[in-house]
C-alpha cells in the first residue's frame, strides 16, 4: 500500500546515504529524497516552462521517476543536486519540443502560482513575477536554462556549465546575453506602461 | 574598447561572474563612461526583478499530489520489473527439477529379442505354399505382442496358423536362439 508520510529536512551529507537506501530498495529513502528536491524541481520546471504549473508537474514526476530508475547506476558520492537539474532541464526540453507543435497556453491563462491577491504589495509582487516569466520565455532554451540555473538558484557559473554539459565559456556568453534581453524586455514593458 | 563591447561584460560584472582583470577594466570603465553606469544600474534593476522568482511560493498540496502520483508509478513499476525475474527464477527452478527427476529415473534392463529372425524358420517351407507363407509369417509379426521382453529363463514360443484350421504349428525355440 501506498503511505505518503510528511518531509523531514536532510543536511546535505546525508543524501549519499539516502542514495545507498533507496539503491537497496529502501521504499522510505526515495520518498525522502523526493521531500528534499521536489519543491526545487518542481520550481526549476515552471520556470523553465514558462510558468505553466501542469507542465511543471508533469517534468517534475519524469524527473523523479527518471531518478528512480536511475537509482542503480547512480553514484551515491556525487552530488544529487546537479543531476536532478541536468535531468530537469533535459525533461522540460524535451516538453517544450513537443509543445512547439501544440497551440501555447497564454501565461495569464496558465494559473501557475497561487496569487497572493489582497494586499497591494503582494499584487505588485504578483505582477512582477508575470513579467519575468514573460521575459524569460522571450529566451532561446539555452539561455533561459543557464539564467534560471545562475540568477533564480543561484549556482555557481561553472557548475551551471557542468549542468548544461557546455563550457563554461559558452555558458557566461549565455548568460550575459540572457540577462541584457531581460534588461531591454522589462525596460520596453515599462516604457510601454506610462 | 567601445561601450558595445562593455555591455556583456557589465551584464556578468554586476553579478560578480567576471576574473578579477576583466572586473578591473569594467571599472575602469565604469568610471569614465556615464553611459554604462546608467546601463549598470538598470541591468541591477533588472536583475532584482529577476531574483524575485526566488521569493516563489508553491503549495503544499501541489508538492504532495506530485510525490503521490511519483511513488505510486515507482511502486507499480517496482512490481512490473520484479515480475520477469520471478518467471525467470520459476523457470530455473522448474528445469533444475526436470533435470534432478531425469537423472533419478528408473532404468529397465530389458533385453528384446528380433523376433523376425526367431521366425524365419525353415520347417513351413514344405507344407505351405512359399507366397502364403509369407503372408502368415507377415501375420505372425503383427500378432505377436510389441516389445515383448524375453526373459532368459522361459522359452520362446511362436505359434503358426496355416490355411487349414485343423493344422496349428507351435515353435519353440530356447535361448541359445536353436
Amino acid at each position: 500500500m501506498l503511505m505518503v508520510s510528511d518531509c523531514a529536512d536532510a543536511q546535505e551529507p546525508e543524501f549519499a546515504h539516502l542514495v545507498r537506501q533507496a539503491k537497496a530498495g529502501d521504499a522510505a529513502a526515495f520518498e525522502a529524497i523526493l521531500c528534499q528536491f521536489e519543491r526545487r524541481v518542481l520550481l526549476t520546471a515552471m520556470r523553465l516552462l514558462n510558468g505553466n504549473l501542469e507542465d511543471a508537474k508533469d517534468a517534475a514526476q519524469q524527473v523523479f521517476l527518471r531518478l528512480h530508475r536511475s537509482l542503480h547506476q547512480l553514484d551515491a558520492n556525487r552530488q544529487l543536486a546537479s543531476w536532478l537539474y541536468r535531468i530537469t532541464v533535459n525533461v522540460c526540453r524535451d516538453m517544450l519540443r513537443v509543445r512547439a507543435r501544440r497551440p501555447v497556453v497564454p501565461l495569464e491563462e496558465a494559473g501557475h502560482y497561487a496569487m497572493a491577491g489582497g494586499t497591494e504589495d503582494a499584487m505588485r509582487r504578483d505582477e512582477q513575477m508575470l513579467l519575468i516569466y514573460a521575459a524569460l520565455a522571450t529566451l532561446p532554451q539555452r539561455e533561459r536554462a543557464a539564467i534560471v540555473l545562475r540568477d533564480i538558484e543561484g549556482i555557481s557559473t561553472s557548475e551551471v556549465a557542468r549542468i548544461l554539459g557546455s563550457s563554461e565559456v559558452t555558458v557566461r556568453s549565455q548568460i550575459s546575453n540572457g540577462r541584457v534581453k531581460i534588461r531591454k524586455f522589462i525596460d520596453r514593458q515599462q516604457r510601454r506602461r506610462l | 574598447m567601445s561601450c558595445d563591447k562593455f555591455e556583456p561584460l557589465i551584464a556578468l560584472y554586476i553579478e560578480n561572474d567576471l576574473a578579477q582583470a576583466e572586473a578591473q577594466a569594467v571599472e575602469s570603465h565604469l568610471a569614465v563612461c556615464d553611459a554604462c553606469r546608467k546601463f549598470g544600474a538598470e541591468m541591477r534593476v533588472s536583475q532584482e526583478a529577476l531574483k524575485v522568482l526566488r521569493t516563489e511560493f508553491v503549495d503544499d498540496a501541489v508538492l504532495l499530489q506530485v510525490r503521490t502520483e511519483v511513488l505510486s508509478a515507482a511502486s507499480h513499476r517496482q512490481r512490473v520489473v520484479a515480475w520477469p525475474r520471478y518467471a525467470i527464477a520459476a523457470g530455473l527452478m522448474v528445469a533444475l527439477l526436470a533435470g534432478w527427476m531425469w537423472q533419478m529415473r528408473p532404468r529397465a534392463r530389458l533385453e528384446l529379442r528380433p523376433i523376425a529372425a526367431s521366425v524365419s524358420a525353415p520347417p513351413l517351407a514344405a507344407t505351405v505354399p512359399v507366397p502364403q507363407q509369407r503372408t502368415r509369417l507377415a501375420r505372425v509379426r503383427r500378432h505377436r505382442p510389441q516389445a515383448a521382453p524375453v526373459f532368459k529363463s522361459e522359452p520362446l514360443v511362436v505359434k503358426m496358423i496355416t490355411d487349414d484350421p485343423q493344422v496349428v504349428i507351435y515353435w519353440l525355440v530356447d535361448q541359445n536362439g536353436g
